[in-house]
């Protein structure tokens, strides 16, 4: 029973942490059509320069805000320079992101050396508590519990606020939105940077979960990124919710039964979600 | 008249460029350049074959790599077990290449009905879980600390084994120019320029596109296969998204959609690498050669993405034309002149 709940709980917070990558992908490619390649990027940005900030002010909160406002700068930057020349040549906006992540990748070990740093858990999340036999780690429970809100909050604005609605009816149909009188290229940037800063924040979060940041963890957690959109479905934010809990879980309780398979079991899960239901498994087929 | 003209005039030059080729190893004695020639006709093959994917049918594969480690380890794992001989050196790029052949055949005909996002990240998925494989299954692969093993004896001389590797090039480039100029190769760029319109006209795009993923497999094996050989030595990193990169990179500056193009690419990044690691003790940033890549890389795409080559074809044939208008020009003037 107890290592049932601690694989639960361990899967959770992994899942959210992809969901936090995965949220912001969706949403751009949903809305823009783009598959961005250098989310991992982002995501490693956010974790560097977020610990970094951490590590000398001592302050993990002032560390998350700076990690969210390089999500944001890095967003704002890629989407002005990278992106926009390229919209609508699919080809082309999966080289040219992929580019990107080279680049971000590389600039990483440029600016904060090749080392991995290793990252402590701030005092007031560090330890665990014991319920009988069931130990329960402070800091995963914070993460799911960051998860949830960043998801109340976002599923909130989309459902509730006239930008959730533009940004909704945009997934559906961008020239309308436009001929309606509002700048989609506008909603489009605003998007971008959100999806960036949800990226920054995942990787900042990670960073004391893994207890180590190195650059390469950018394309690792990218890759489950794209797995949880497939089998999330592109474009939805509930759906990504979901099929991260699913990989989450997937994960965790194969990494304990069959290591083997750990890494395994989400690449055959997505092939079998694009094999026979492309859309995604949570998605209904185009409404 | 004019064209077979300009015919001759290329192959003339691609016959000066391999008079060289040939005669560079006698009249230069360096081992270093011999190697790095080695390693850039090797790269060659490697981006050629990644070219009738990008290039000419126009999908981008991000799993290109494992076509690569297939043929490597094919190789090292044949020449570790049998005897080290060039027969088995032969029989074991067969049998990387009817192997990755298979998987390439199998992935394509899963894969390539979906979109080019999905198809991307597939092909990811798959070579990343392809090299968890290879490094897991240490009985055969020995993980990434990897394993030497015993080239041919005939190929301890290193001139030898770059005449062998120059050979495949220019055999792999005359298969592969036969193979985009023939029919199959017109409907693969068909696909490549409106995939709709050619299912429209009644092809099943789906069987040229596997067919397209196969060729550039099983091309992909054999440069691996003379990688094996050249390093002597092979591990997991055969097989990492690096390998793919190095393709696309060289696919890209090169230019897209001509067989020259991934040549001169690899000339390039391959000169390149080599010159920026030895500046790399003089100035430390050299270390991270690869951000002055992405940096051309994402240029490249966005004003040249034709690359290097095509620009040069595209700015020879605007000057022809110009040449041409202001000739018919003239010509008519000369008519309005004449009574």
């Amino acid at each position: 029973m107890d290592l049932l709940i601690s694989l639960i709980i361990n899967g959770l917070a992994t899942g959210m942490l992809i969901f936090l990558l995965a949220a912001g992908l969706t949403l751009i490619f949903g809305l823009m059509d783009v598959l961005n390649f250098s989310h991992g990027g982002l995501f490693v940005w956010g974790a560097y320069t977020g610990v970094f900030t951490y590590i000398i002010t001592e302050s993990f909160i002032v560390g998350i805000m700076v990690a969210i406002l390089t999500g944001m700068v890095l967003g704002f930057l890629m989407e002005k320079l990278i992106i926009t020349p390229v919209y609508g040549n699919h080809v082309q906006q999966i080289l040219i992101t992929l580019g990107f992540m080279l680049v971000l990748q590389e600039m990483i070990k440029v600016v904060f050396g090749p080392n991995a740093i290793p990252v402590k858990v701030p005092d007031y999340l560090a330890g665990s508590w014991e319920m009988g036999e069931v130990i329960i780690i402070k800091y995963r429970i914070f993460i799911i519990v960051v998860g949830f809100i960043v998801f109340g909050v976002f599923h909130y604005i989309l459902t509730h606020t006239k930008i959730g609605l533009i940004v909704r009816a945009g997934v559906m149909n961008k020239e309308m939105v436009q001929a309606l009188g509002i700048n989609i290229k506008k909603v489009f940037l605003f998007v971008f940077m959100t999806g960036a800063a949800l990226a920054a924040i995942g990787g900042m979060l990670m960073a004391p979960y893994s207890g180590s940041i190195y650059a390469e963890m950018g394309m690792e957690f990218a890759i489950l990124g794209f797995i949880v959109v497939v089998i999330g479905g592109m474009g939805s934010f509930s759906g990504s919710l979901l099929a991260a809990i699913l990989v989450g879980l997937a994960g965790s309780f194969m990494a304990y039964y069959i290591p083997f398979l750990s890494l395994a079991v989400n690449m055959i899960l997505m092939a079998i979600v694009l094999i026979f239901r492309p859309q995604g498994l949570f998605r209904m087929a185009k409404e | 008249m004019k064209t077979s003209n300009l015919v001759s005039k290329y192959h003339v030059l691609f016959l000066i460029i391999l008079l060289f080729l040939i005669a560079f190893p006698f009249v230069a004695d360096s081992r270093t350049l011999t190697i790095l020639f080695t390693q850039i006709f090797i790269f060659s093959i490697l981006a050629m074959s990644y070219d009738i994917l990008l290039g000419y049918t126009g999908i981008v594969s991000f799993g290109h790599a494992m076509f690569f480690g297939i043929g490597a380890y094919a190789t090292a794992i044949l020449l570790n077990t049998f005897e080290p001989t060039i027969g088995v050196f032969i029989g074991s790029i067969a049998v990387g290449i009817v192997l990755s052949g298979f998987v390439s055949f199998l992935v394509g005909l899963l894969t390539l009905r979906l979109k080019s996002h999905f198809f991307a990240m597939l092909t990811l998925a798959i070579s990343g879980l392809l090299l968890v494989v290879a490094e897991k299954w240490r009985t055969v692969t020995k993980g990434n600390d990897g394993f030497t093993f015993r080239a041919p004896d005939i190929f301890k001389d290193r001139i030898v084994f770059y005449f062998c590797v120059l050979a495949c090039l220019v055999i792999v480039f005359l298969i592969l120019r036969r193979f985009v100029q023939s029919p199959l190769g017109r409907l693969l760029i068909a696909v490549r320029e409106n995939e709709q319109r050619t299912r429209s006209l009644g092809f099943k795009t789906l069987h040229y596109k596997v067919i397209a993923s196969v060729v550039a497999g099983v091309i992909a094996s054999l440069a691996g296969s003379l990688y094996a050989v050249s390093l002597r030595f092979v591990n997991t990193s055969v097989m990492a998204m690096d390998i793919t990169l190095d393709a696309l990179l060289m696919t890209i500056i090169g230019g897209v959609g001509t067989l020259v193009g991934p040549i001169v690419g690899s000339v390039v990044i391959e000169f390149a690498q080599h010159y920026l690691s030895g500046l790399a003790r003089d100035f430390p940033i050299f270390e991270r050669w690869i951000i002055f890549f992405g940096i051309i890389y994402i240029l490249a795409v966005i004003f040249f993405p034709k690359g290097i080559v095509g620009s040069i074809l595209q700015a020879l044939s605007k000057w022809k034309s110009k040449h041409e208008d202001r000739k018919i020009f003239a010509l008519e003037k000369d008519k309005e002149h004449s009574p």
